[in-house]
C-alpha cells in the first residue's frame, strides 16, 4: 500500500465545527471504546474509521524516503486516541458517540512500544495526553525498587517537559526492616531519597497501607492532572483508594512465590479528584519496561538535571560520550562527588541502549 | 582493561585483544582485566561488580597477593592467588581473581616485576594492608601457576 503526498508528521485534518459536534475529555479506554466527560456525563464513544486511518497512516513507516506503509498489520499496534485526549464528537444522544476528532496535545507522556521479536518496528505509544506532571511511583520494598526504572520515567518527563513527583509507598515495610539489622531497606533507601532531593525534584514518601504521608501526597496532586506510573505491585491503585476511598478499586497482594505485582490493573484509565481545587490521576497498568522514545545517545546527558551544567564542558565539547574520553567534564564531576555515581550509571546504560 | 565492543566481548585497550567475558572461558563472573596483558580497567567502586566508577582509567597489574583464609590452622599459603591492579589516574588499588584463562607466564612476569616498583607503590600497599608476594614466595608462586615446584 502506498500513500502518497501525505507528510508524516501532518495534524489530523480540523474538521468543520458543527453543533452536532460535542467536546469532552477521555477518561477511560479499552479495546475499540472511549469514555468520554462532557458536561458531566459520561459518553461511550468509538472512533470514526476516517479519524484512525488519518492518524495511523502517516506513522507506519517513518524510515521510508517514499511514504510507504510497509506492514498494514503494523498499524493495530497503535491507538490514536489516548486518555487525557480532548476529543470532539458526535453525540448519539443515548450516552454513545463517535469520536471525530483529536485536539492538539498540550503535553504528553510516551514509551517505546514493546516489539514482538528483535529487530522488529518499535512505535510510540501514548500512555497520557494533556498531563501536568508524571509520578513515578516504587514500593520501598516489595517488590524491590529497581532505582534505574525510576531513572527512565524522569528522564522521559524531562524530554517532555513534564515535572516529576517521585512517591515512595510501602514505607511501612522499611520501618518493620530497620528493625531486623542486617537487612537492607532503611539506610540504602535515605540515601537514595536524599540523592534525588539534593538534584531538585520532590519526594514523597507514604504508606498506603497507614496513611502516613498521604496527607502531603494530596497536596501536590491538587488542581493537577497526573498520572501514575511503575512497574507491577508498588500500590498505585491502592494509594488511589487511600486517596479517594469511595473508587473502591480492586487491589491484589503482590505474588509471594515470585515477588512481583499480579498486573491487577488492566487499563488505563483516569479519575477526576473532589479536591477543592480539583484535579485528576490516571492510574496505568503496571509495566515491566519502559523503552524511551526519540531521546539520542548524545543527549541523555541533557535530561539529567545535575549533568546539564557540565554539557558541552569536556575536553571533546559536544562530541564526548562520558563513557572513558579525557578530560569529560562529568566524570570529573562523578569523581569529585558532584553527581551520584549510581545517577552516571543509570545514564550510561541508557546510553547503551539506545 | 577494556573498551566494550558487545555485551559478550570486550576490546583490551592495551594490547588490543577481542575478550570474550563469558564466565565459562574464565571461571569468574565480572571480567575486567585482559587475560594476554593483564591489564584492567577502574569500572567498580565500592564492589567487585558494581560497575559504579566513573574513572575508568587503565589498571596496570603491578603483583599478585594471597586471599586471606578465615581458619585459624589453615596453612597460611593456601589462600586463593589475586591479582593486584593500580588505577593510572586516580591510584586507587583493587585485588581481583585470577581468571582461568589469565596467561601463567605473564601472571609469573607481574610477580617478578613487583620488586622493581618504585617505592611509593610499596608504601600504599603497606599503608592499605595488602601483602603482595616477594621473592621469598617464588616456590609458591610457581606452584600454583605451574604445578610444579
Amino acid at each position: 500500500m502506498e500513500l502518497e503526498n501525505h507528510p508524516t508528521t501532518d495534524p489530523p485534518l480540523p474538521v468543520e465545527i458543527d453543533s452536532r459536534f460535542a467536546q469532552g475529555i477521555v477518561y477511560k479506554k479499552s479495546t475499540g471504546l472511549y469514555t468520554v466527560l462532557a458536561q458531566d456525563s459520561w459518553i461511550r464513544c468509538e472512533i470514526s474509521s476516517r479519524l484512525r486511518k488519518q492518524l495511523i497512516y502517516p506513522i507506519a513507516d517513518p524510515n521510508s524516503l517514499r511514504h510507504v506503509v510497509r506492514e498494514v498489520k503494523a498499524i493495530e499496534h497503535v491507538d490514536p486516541v489516548a486518555v487525557g485526549d480532548e476529543v470532539r464528537f458526535i453525540d448519539n444522544g443515548d450516552g454513545s458517540g463517535l469520536i471525530v476528532e483529536v485536539l492538539p496535545r498540550r503535553t504528553k507522556l510516551t514509551r517505546r512500544t514493546a516489539v514482538p521479536m528483535p529487530g522488529a518496528h518499535p512505535f510510540e505509544q501514548v500512555i497520557v495526553a494533556n498531563v501536568d506532571q508524571v509520578v513515578p511511583v516504587f514500593a520501598a520494598a516489595n517488590p524491590t525498587p529497581k532505582w534505574n526504572m525510576l531513572d527512565r520515567y524522569l528522564v522521559s518527563a524531562e524530554s517532555l517537559d513534564l515535572p516529576s513527583l517521585i512517591c515512595i509507598n510501602k514505607m511501612d515495610l522499611v520501618e518493620k526492616r530497620n528493625g531486623k539489622p542486617g537487612k537492607p531497606g532503611g539506610e540504602e533507601l535515605e540515601e537514595i531519597v536524599a540523592e534525588y532531593r539534593k538534584i531538585g525534584y520532590r519526594v514523597i514518601l507514604v504508606s498506603a497501607a497507614t496513611g502516613a504521608g498521604l496527607p502531603e501526597l494530596r497536596q501536590a496532586l491538587q488542581g493537577k492532572i497526573s498520572v501514575f506510573v511503575g512497574k507491577s505491585g508498588v500500590g498505585k491503585t491502592s494509594l488511589l483508594n487511600a486517596i479517594q476511598p469511595e473508587l473502591g478499586l480492586r487491589v491484589k497482594e503482590v505474588s509471594q512465590a515470585t515477588g512481583k505485582g499480579k498486573h491487577t490493573t488492566t487499563h488505563l484509565e483516569m479519575f477526576p479528584l473532589d479536591f477543592e481545587a480539583g484535579g485528576a490521576i490516571v492510574d496505568t497498568p503496571g509495566v515491566r519496561e519502559f523503552g524511551l522514545w526519540e531521546i539520542d545517545a548524545e543527549d541523555l546527558a541533557l535530561f539529567f538535571p545535575e549533568m546539564h551544567h557540565y554539557v558541552g564542558r569536556c575536553k571533546f565539547g559536544l562530541g564526548c560520550r562520558h563513557d572513558g574520553e579525557p578530560g569529560c567534564a562529568i566524570r570529573r564531576a562523578v569523581t569529585s562527588g558532584a553527581i551520584s555515581p549510581r545517577r552516571y550509571k543509570s545514564m550510561m546504560m541508557l546510553q547503551e541502549e539506545q | 582493561m577494556r573498551n566494550q565492543v558487545l555485551n559478550t566481548e570486550f576490546r583490551c585497550l592495551h594490547c588490543h585483544h577481542v575478550v570474550p567475558v563469558d564466565p565459562c572461558y574464565s571461571g569468574v563472573q565480572n571480567r575486567n582485566h585482559c587475560p594476554y596483558c593483564l591489564w584492567s580497567r577502574h569500572l567498580d567502586l565500592a564492589r567487585a561488580g558494581d560497575r559504579l566508577s566513573a574513572c575508568k582509567a587503565p589498571m596496570r597489574p603491578i603483583g599478585l597477593a594471597l586471599k586471606r583464609v578465615s581458619k585459624k590452622y589453615r596453612d597460611c599459603t593456601s589462600g586463593e592467588l589475586m591479582l593486584i591492579h593500580q588505577c593510572e589516574e586516580c591510584g586507587k588499588l583493587s585485588i581481583n581473581r585470577i581468571a582461568a584463562d589469565d596467561f601463567a607466564d605473564r601472571l609469573f612476569e607481574t610477580y617478578l616485576g613487583y620488586n622493581q616498583l618504585d617505592a611509593p607503590i610499596h608504601q600504599k600497599l603497606q599503608a592499605a594492608d595488602i601483602l603482595a608476594l616477594q621473592t621469598a614466595d617464588r616456590a609458591v608462586v610457581h606452584a600454583r601457576l605451574f604445578g610444579v615446584n
